[in-house]
């Protein structure tokens, strides 16, 4: 089987689709935001979904959020609801997949697999939608049954907008029952699917916390308003990395950067560590957008940034930037659809601003290759899941539209390690792609502003 | 006539899920990737190309644009000087584009020319796109002043059969469902990650709000951006590129039929030629009874698979019996039967149709001959007809107005 299902022929995927039949999913932690996320999503493709959470009332709060999410009255109707007590043993009774969606915490989830374990069908699915804790650690001292069964299936928030999925097998999954969640995610809930290695953060949150952990750091310097114009959409995605990190949330960002720093000693290390002016202001309770602000805020329709040595916000209009020229150029040449004129215009580009745009972006491919084969089979999953996850230019795509000679040289000038298949291809003097995915558009990745 | 074969070397599409506008993307750009897309995957050279036909409804309107031939040479410079040209049928444009190029083919003016189909519409708000859209119609008579034309057109088509034959909800909700669901299996498929199930498509509130008599959101194709190129060529071109490619001849897909018809312009006026024949749109009827001639084959039987325009839940309904797969008046059944499955008897639609995989106006003709070659060449992926060696398409233009049909297949 492929890394991901895209290249399943249609017969493989209904071979793999009707091994079995998915007519009852139970998701726990339905009340929180993956959960009633993951619960809307199970209701399009599964005629009944419980919503459980500690109370009966919580689960309801659940059903409604997820109705108001997807906007339709199918939830209700599939929907029914209950806690963690007596409703949670009659609903396991009749389970074919159990999706764990609690908060991040390696004894809560411990506890709540215990009920799981004791109620559970001994053929249901259970899935969860962690991001952060490792899958054989989840399901270490459970029965034979337990493991066999168990996967990580990581939708990224809000799944109903985010299609790149992460699909995480256990040491003891059974193989056919990742093929069948895979097919049945791909086909009836419509996710792009990438299996990765059970590695901290997986696939997609290891290579793009890095960079926007980066970003946060540079921050500190430059202010997060040059930040987000040099590591802008011209560099290949849709939201810039500051304005990201407000959106996702402080905390979420601190706990996905401190997993990875804490638990992978990678040759990039010292860009997984939270700058100490963030953690401060969290202190403060700053969490980004769900508190008000973060790098940006909104004072009426004025748009202001933070100030990260002092914690004062400016109005951002009152902000001066140095000559940015060259981006609008590269902007105005992806507008026409010329986006390896416009990359390699940007490799051209003179200047120091332009020097640290580039060490960015050398820095997100060099990591990203370096992770193949650790956290994905090869590059292709890391590809597909900062495609479909992040909405951000895949590696590779950055790599083919420069050239891999010029990306190599770009690498080695921001004093980065070279991946060696990268430096290798250069050598000789490879003019094949390293994305090989036809139907995905790769121009949508470059945005022009 | 064998000198007289037009041939489908293959094309490529751009993915109907993008917004060009939200990517500050020009028109210009839409066209190049369709076009560099296609010539990449065909593994074919610019400087091949001949001569390029454009299919676009009304980028004057939409982008304040015209002479959309001309863009075609600003892809590459190898197509400075080469003959272009653009074609306007509203939503069969794409076709006629097809049509032009495969008689220029057969008159052996040329062995190798591009087709594009284009139209980038999210530039504008929903309601300014309608309007826009009532000029597929006689916009002074049916669509001037009136918010969203022609799902109402196509309503009236609906009580058209309702009137003459009955007609229930669940039917075109069903029809709805399998084009959504197809559209999953679909990766370019405009709808491919957007919810939806049969109690959605039959919901009657709000969350799927009527927008035209009987059609709701959930029976109506909805408007995007997109671009798909595909190259057409000469049998001499065509066994030259195969031997090239290390394929057969009867491997490349071959067009074996076409019907082309245009009715009047009003949907009354259509509706009153029919009355007492047993097709509701006896000229979309003879479109694809003459593609059946024109390719020898008897009926709908002789093909695996169609990709009909369904513009609405209404226009696939009147498909169905039209096509022949069922009596006339009877589509139902071939609903309830699952005839319609990609595994059915008379697999339609498997691409997600136009209500799934989205419908950039004049690019959908291009589009769904570009479905039956991936079908025919078994390259379809997830949502391939197993073992398809023919198929069909209809594409059509106004409220039933202009007809064109292909039969693409392989030997």
């Amino acid at each position: 089987m492929s890394e991901n299902t895209g290249s399943l022929s249609g017969s493989e995927l209904r071979k793999a689709l009707a091994s079995r039949e998915i007519n009852h999913v139970v998701v726990l932690g339905a009340n929180g935001t993956m959960g009633y996320g993951s619960a809307a999503l199970f209701t399009q493709a599964v005629p009944r979904v419980t919503f459980l959470a500690r109370t009966r009332d919580k689960a309801e709060e659940g059903l409604a959020a997820a109705i108001k999410q997807v906007r339709s009255p199918t939830v209700a109707s599939r929907a029914d609801v209950g806690d963690y007590g007596e409703d949670l043993e009659k609903a396991l009774a009749t389970a074919d997949i159990v999706f764990e969606a609690l908060t991040e915490d390696l004894e809560i989830k411990r506890t709540i697999f215990d009920k799981v374990e004791k109620a559970r069908r001994d053929d249901s699915i259970v899935a969860t939608v962690t991001s952060g804790l490792s899958i054989n650690q989840l399901c270490e001292g459970r029965s034979e049954s337990f493991r066999k069964h168990f996967m990580g299936l990581h939708f990224f928030n809000p799944p109903n907008v985010i299609v790149g999925t992460e699909l995480i097998a256990g040491r003891d999954t059974d193989p056919e029952l990742v093929a069948f969640v895979e097919a049945f995610s791909q086909v009836r809930l419509g996710r792009e699917m990438v299996r990765t290695s059970d590695t901290p953060a997986f696939a997609g949150n290891r290579v793009g916390f890095k960079v926007l952990n980066e970003a946060a750091q540079l921050a500190e310097q430059l202010g997060p308003v040059l930040v987000d114009r040099l590591v802008g959409p011209y560099t290949g995605r849709a939201m810039t990395p500051l304005a990201t990190i407000d959106l996702v949330g402080w905390d979420i960002h601190r706990a996905i950067v401190d997993n990875i720093h804490q638990n992978t000693e990678d040759e990039a290390h010292a860009s997984l560590r939270l700058p100490d002016y963030m953690a401060n202001m969290m202190e403060a309770g700053v969490l980004g957008n769900k508190t008000g602000g973060g790098f940006f805020k909104k004072d009426g329709k004025t748009r202001l940034a933070l100030n990260p040595s002092s914690g004062d916000y400016t109005p951002e209009s009152e902000i001066s930037l140095p000559d940015l020229a060259y981006i609008d150029e590269v902007a105005r040449l992806h507008t026409v659809g010329r986006y390896a004129e416009g990359m390699a215009l940007f490799l051209a580009a003179e200047g120091d601003e332009a020097a640290i745009a580039r060490k960015m972006i050398a820095g997100y491919i060099s990591y990203a290759f370096h992770r193949a084969g650790e956290v994905t089979e090869s590059i292709t999953g890391i590809d597909m899941i900062m495609g479909a996850g992040f909405n951000w230019a895949p590696p590779s795509v950055l790599v083919d539209t420069m050239g891999v000679g010029p990306a190599v040289a770009m690498i080695e000038g921001a004093g980065l390690p070279v991946p060696s298949n990268l430096a290798e291809a250069a050598a000789a003097g490879r003019v094949e792609k390293f994305f090989n995915h036809p139907q995905v558009n790769i121009g949508k990745y470059f945005v022009a502003s | 006539m064998a000198n007289s074969e037009v041939y489908v070397l293959g094309g490529y599409q751009t993915d109907f899920a993008r917004n060009w506008t939200k990517e500050n993307k020009h028109f210009s750009a839409l066209m190049r990737e369709g076009v560099l897309g296609a010539l990449e995957q065909c593994e074919i050279a610019p400087e091949e190309i001949e001569s390029a036909h454009v299919g676009n409804f009304a980028a004057e309107l939409y982008c304040m644009q015209g002479h959309l031939g001309a863009f075609f040479t600003e892809v590459h410079p190898a197509f400075s000087g080469l003959p272009t040209g653009r074609h306007e049928a509203a939503c069969a444009s794409g076709s006629i584009a097809l049509l032009a190029a495969s008689a220029e083919i057969e008159a052996g003016r040329y062995g190798l020319q591009a087709v594009v189909g284009i139209e980038q519409m999210k530039t504008v708000a929903a309601d300014v796109g309608g309007d826009y859209l009532g000029t597929a119609a006689w916009y002074d008579q049916e669509a001037e002043g009136i918010e969203f034309p022609f799902p109402k057109l196509f309503g009236r088509l609906g009580d058209e059969y309702d009137a003459r034959y009955g007609l229930k909800d669940e039917h075109l909700a069903e029809i709805s469902r399998l084009n959504y669901a197809n559209a999953k299996l679909n990766p370019n498929a405009q709808t491919r990650t957007w919810y939806m199930n049969k109690e959605q498509a039959l919901c009657r509130t709000d969350d799927n709000p009527a927008i035209g008599g009987r059609i709701r959101i959930a029976d109506a194709s909805q408007v995007t951006d997109g671009a798909v190129c595909v190259f057409l060529a000469s049998r001499e071109y065509a066994e030259r590129y195969a031997k090239g490619m290390g394929k057969s001849l009867s491997s490349i897909p071959r067009l074996k039929g076409w019907g082309h018809n245009t009715a009047r312009l009003r949907f009354d006026d259509k509706v009153a030629e029919s009355q007492g024949n047993e097709y509701v749109l006896p000229h979309v009827r003879s479109t694809i009874t003459s593609a059946w001639e024109r390719a020898g084959i008897a009926d709908a039987n002789g093909v695996d698979g169609i990709e009909t325009h369904d513009c609405f839940t209404t226009s696939e309904y009147m498909a169905i019996d039209h096509f022949g797969l069922t009596a006339p008046g009877e589509s139902w059944k071939a609903i309830e039967e699952g005839w319609l499955e990609i595994d059915g008897r008379h697999p339609m639609n498997p691409s997600g149709g136009l209500i799934g995989a989205g419908h950039p106006v004049g690019a959908t003709g291009v589009r769904q001959l570009l479905d039956g070659c991936l079908q025919v060449t078994g390259e379809a992926g997830a949502y391939q007809v197993e073992g398809a060696k023919n198929f069909q398409t209809l594409n059509i233009g106004g409220s039933g107005t202009t007809s064109v049909s292909f039969i693409v297949g392989v030997d």
